[in-house]
């Protein structure tokens, strides 16, 4: 049986890795693309920003005196649900003497939230 | 049967060329690659930028007040909605080009149980990369004479829905 050829293994092997490497690399490439397209639109479909705005606007409706006026609330959900598709709802408990309970609730048809507020008098 | 020579210059080889491969790397990790879906960054950051200006507008200056959102719309004042609301929109650290614009629609639930829709202030749109904010108004007293072209708004309590359309030029 001859002898095997020793030379040459060094750069065989270096080949095996770099090519190995830019496989890896190709594959992070790939990846990046989906990532980048779910983490933004993640954030872009969670509705933080409409969520804030109408507990802020409800708590200036019981600051004002306004909470219980059937036509806030007629204005609010109905535009709410033409406008912007979402489902406002608010009701106002006074229970006295321990505090006031406002509960909130929004459904955008992806996120449901629900809130309870109690005002301590 | 090792020969050593020529070790200086093995080891030089060998350096040089992890030198090249990480340069290479490097190179090449620093640059971002976009691709098509990227462009939800963008519309995220302008969305944001939108939502905390009309946030800002919508906040009263003092206690008991009204806010400059429900000043302007009150009394129908596109100018002042105009300059605060561009101004803020438009905050660089140093001076730049005003380059944000917008269409500034009011929805409202008016007397005969319909929603209707009017433009409060607009600029010509055409067809940009635009996204679309909203900010709730209570208008406390409303009066509804500020708005002769609306004449089936309702007088006093009353909220309305702002929506504004954002882009850049």
């Amino acid at each position: 049986m001859a002898p095997m050829n020793e030379q040459g293994q060094w750069i065989v092997m270096l080949g095996f890795i770099i090519s190995i490497i830019l496989v890896f690399l190709a594959l992070i490439v790939n990846q990046s693309a989906l990532v980048g397209k779910t983490t933004a639109e993640g954030v872009l479909e969670f509705p933080k920003a409409q969520i804030q705005d109408i507990r802020e606007e409800i708590m200036e409706y019981y600051w004002n005196g306004a909470i219980d006026d059937v036509n806030l609330m007629s204005d609010t959900r109905n535009i709410s649900m033409e406008k912007k598709g979402a489902i406002i709802n608010y009701t106002y408990d006074p229970i006295s003497p321990f505090g006031d309970f406002i509960s909130i609730h929004y459904h955008d048809g992806t996120t449901d939230y629900y809130e309870t507020i109690e005002i301590e008098k | 049967m090792v020969s050593d020579s020529g070790q200086i210059y093995t080891i030089e080889g060998v350096a040089a060329a992890i030198l090249m491969i990480v340069t290479a790397y490097l190179v090449v990790s620093s640059t971002t690659i976009i691709t098509q879906q990227d462009v939800h960054i963008i519309d995220m950051q302008l969305e944001q930028l939108g939502n905390d200006a009309l946030a800002m507008m919508d906040t009263p200056d003092s206690f008991g007040n009204n806010s400059t959102l429900a000043s302007a719309i009150q009394v129908n004042d596109t100018t002042v909605f105009q300059d605060t609301f561009l101004d803020y929109v438009n905050a660089y650290t140093v001076t730049g080009p005003e380059t944000m614009r917008y269409n500034a629609t009011i929805s409202y639930r008016s007397s005969t149980e319909d929603i209707q829709t009017f433009i409060f202030n607009a600029s010509p749109y055409y067809r940009e990369n635009a996204v679309k904010v909203s900010r709730w108004v209570y208008l406390p007293y409303f009066n509804n004479t500020y708005y002769p072209e609306q004449s089936d708004m309702r007088s006093g309590n009353q909220t309305v829905l702002l929506e504004v359309l954002l882009w850049r030029q």
